[in-house]
């Protein structure tokens, strides 16, 4: 089928645009508009026909922009679209644009334009050709992707305990994305380009990242547990999973990191075995003691006997000294036994802020007068499962402790709370000297203490209570700002 | 108090103890270092109580403990330990009908008194 151009055209298609027009292109998959220079539409291709939606006749011979633009209530699409037309034909220059064409059956398309000027031989303006390209559908799986993307950056970027990052062969990094900034504190900005040792600790980078990445060229992936470093120097322990980044080609262009924050799963390994190792250390000490018991009587009973007998001054001075040291071993003994001792009573159902006052009215005489109490305890909390002769033992306990870091004076501060309808949280800070960070992982070992006349047993004692009750404690403290004591027990 | 005692205690340092500070309060003790070995004495004498280590080679304290209720109903048994004031062993002791308990990091004194003690109230529970 030819090419139908109206008369008017014909005279200069005729000269310039029939080599042009000749052929097929009424075939060709885009719109083709030919336009006069007053707007005039002069020519339209099938494809322009079928897209707009109305007939041959219903086009030509009508302005452009009325029936580009049919239907669009945009009044400033509508303007702009003109402009760069005007703009195409004074700078005779080509000019795209993209605008919405209100098509078949109501259909709304998105058509990207292409307007190039027609001069005849003079270099004067003859009017207009207009390309355009139904790009509705582009622009659609565009629009998913983008939600897709986004949804996953979403998903990435909720689960904060994951990192992804890229580095390129020469190990600088050239994506930090999702989790980044939040695992390891830099912007983006400050990192990108970087070498990604910044990320290793030290002592590992040298050899560490060099087996890894050789893993990876050999096996595809690699899986490691191993520590990365943040921006204020705090190592994390990670799950690090490494891979390839290939390129379309398949080529190596680099590789993906992505580390996963395990300092909780961390933490709870390091709780067990500590349980794990406490219970042993229970077992071993029960025996001790037993074994130094027997002796231990025997000596004190021969040395009760001994007193009995006529001894001269010096020999009962001197009895009476071993005396006092056998009590003392004794004493250190039922300390073990104490610590080793699993509870067989059963748990009762108990008020905890009543056990707080009645141990803070037992110890309250003992507290030197420069040291404050301050009580916030939650009223009417739901009671919990406990042996309160016990937990008042802990609480002695830490209280004691808390006025012992003190020697000075200041303010300890016992506050119970709900903590989300699970547990009874009981807090007890002090404001004293502060437990160095070296000491945190020993606190609640028996035997560690840092006072001289401590068996180094009461906090041990207070762990294995507070975790036969299924509970857990928790220290956090700072050198000469005080220590928290965080108790936390299950409800009944 | 002229009591009989049986000592029975798997180390003979801590017998002897027991022995000498029986003597003094006037009483007859007789010591051996096992469950089997007392339960083969008591088929042979009587006594009027029993004083019974828990932790014993061979036989535990307990089980002995058990037989002897069977055997002799009436024959009151102090149960004594290294292991101190454990809640477990009180529970289980009592259970299997001691008339009392002792932990050996008592002080020496209060032991001797508590035993006495114990074995008073026993026979007086039996008479009423």
């Amino acid at each position: 089928m030819g090419v139908r151009f109206p008369s008017p055209a014909n005279a200069f298609m005729d000269n310039q645009m029939k080599d042009i027009f000749d052929g097929q292109i009424d075939n060709v998959a885009v719109l083709v508009l030919y336009l006069d220079k007053s707007g005039k539409i002069i020519f339209c291709n099938k494809k322009a026909e079928s897209i707009i939606g109305l007939k041959h006749d219903n086009i030509v011979e009508k302005n452009w922009l009325e029936v580009l633009c049919r239907g669009i209530d945009n009044a400033m699409k509508k303007e702009m679209f003109k402009a760069v037309l005007d703009d195409a034909l004074v700078y005779k220059r080509a000019r795209d644009f993209e605008c919405h064409l209100l098509g078949n059956h109501d259909n709304l398309r998105l058509i990207s334009w292409n307007i190039t000027p027609i001069s005849d031989k003079n270099n004067q303006i003859q009017g207009s050709i207009l390309f355009g390209q139904d790009i509705t559908e582009i622009q659609e799986r565009e629009n998913s992707i983008k939600k897709i993307d986004d949804s996953l950056k979403n998903i990435i970027s909720s689960i904060n305990e994951y990192a992804l990052y890229v580095i390129n062969l020469n190990g600088l990094i050239t994506y930090f994305g999702m989790g980044c900034e939040t695992m390891f504190g830099y912007h983006k900005q400050e990192i990108i380009f970087k070498h990604v040792s910044i990320l290793h600790k030290i002592d590992q980078i040298s050899f560490d990242l060099d087996i890894i990445l050789e893993r990876v060229r050999l096996f595809g992936k690699h899986e490691s547990e191993t520590e990365l470093l943040t921006k204020a120097g705090v190592a994390i322990p990670v799950r690090l999973t490494v891979n390839q980044f290939l390129d379309s080609h398949g080529k190596l262009t680099g590789y993906i990191f992505i580390a996963k924050d395990i300092t909780e799963t961390k933490k709870l390994e390091y709780q067990v075995f500590q349980a794990e190792k406490l219970a042993a250390l229970g077992q071993l000490s029960a025996g001790m003691a037993h074994e130094i018991n027997n002796p231990l009587f025997v000596i004190s009973g021969r040395l009760e006997m001994l007193k009995q007998e006529e001894l001269t001054p010096k020999l009962k001075e001197t009895l009476s000294l071993i005396d006092s040291q056998t009590n003392r071993i004794r004493k250190l003994v039922d300390r073990i036994l104490k610590f080793a001792r699993k509870s067989t009573q059963p748990l009762e159902v108990v008020d905890v802020n009543e056990i707080i006052e009645f141990a803070l009215a037992l110890i309250s005489h003992s507290i030197p007068p420069a040291v404050r109490i301050n009580k916030f305890l939650t009223k009417n909390m739901p009671k919990i499962l406990g042996d309160a002769e016990q937990l008042e033992e802990v609480f002695l306990n830490i209280i004691t402790n808390a006025y012992q870091a003190m020697p000075e004076g200041g303010v300890i501060e016992i506050s119970s709370d709900n903590f989300q309808n699970l547990y009874a949280q009981i807090q007890i800070t002090d404001t004293g000297i502060g437990i160095p960070a070296a000491n945190f992982k020993n606190i609640f070992m028996p035997f560690f203490s840092t006072k001289s006349q401590g068996t180094g047993l009461g906090l041990s004692v207070c762990h294995n209570i507070i975790n036969n009750h299924n509970g857990s404690i928790e220290l956090k403290s700072q050198i000469n700002q005080g220590s928290t004591f965080t108790i936390k027990l299950p409800f009944a | 108090m002229h009591y009989k005692i049986l000592v029975v205690d798997d180390e003979a340092p801590v017998r002897d103890l027991f022995g000498d500070l029986f003597k003094k309060e006037d009483c007859l003790p007789v010591s051996c270092g096992s469950g089997e070995e007392a339960l083969a004495i008591l088929e042979k004498e009587t006594f009027d109580v029993v004083l019974l280590d828990i932790k014993l080679p061979g036989m535990n304290g307990l089980d002995v403990l058990k037989e002897i209720r069977q055997k002799y109903p009436k024959l009151p048994v102090v149960m004594i330990t290294g292991f101190g004031f454990d809640e477990e062993l009180i529970t289980k002791s009592k259970q299997f009908g001691c008339c009392g308990y002792i932990g050996k990091n008592m002080p020496v004194a209060q032991i001797i008194v508590t035993f006495m003690q114990f074995v008073k109230e026993f026979k007086e529970k039996g008479k009423a």
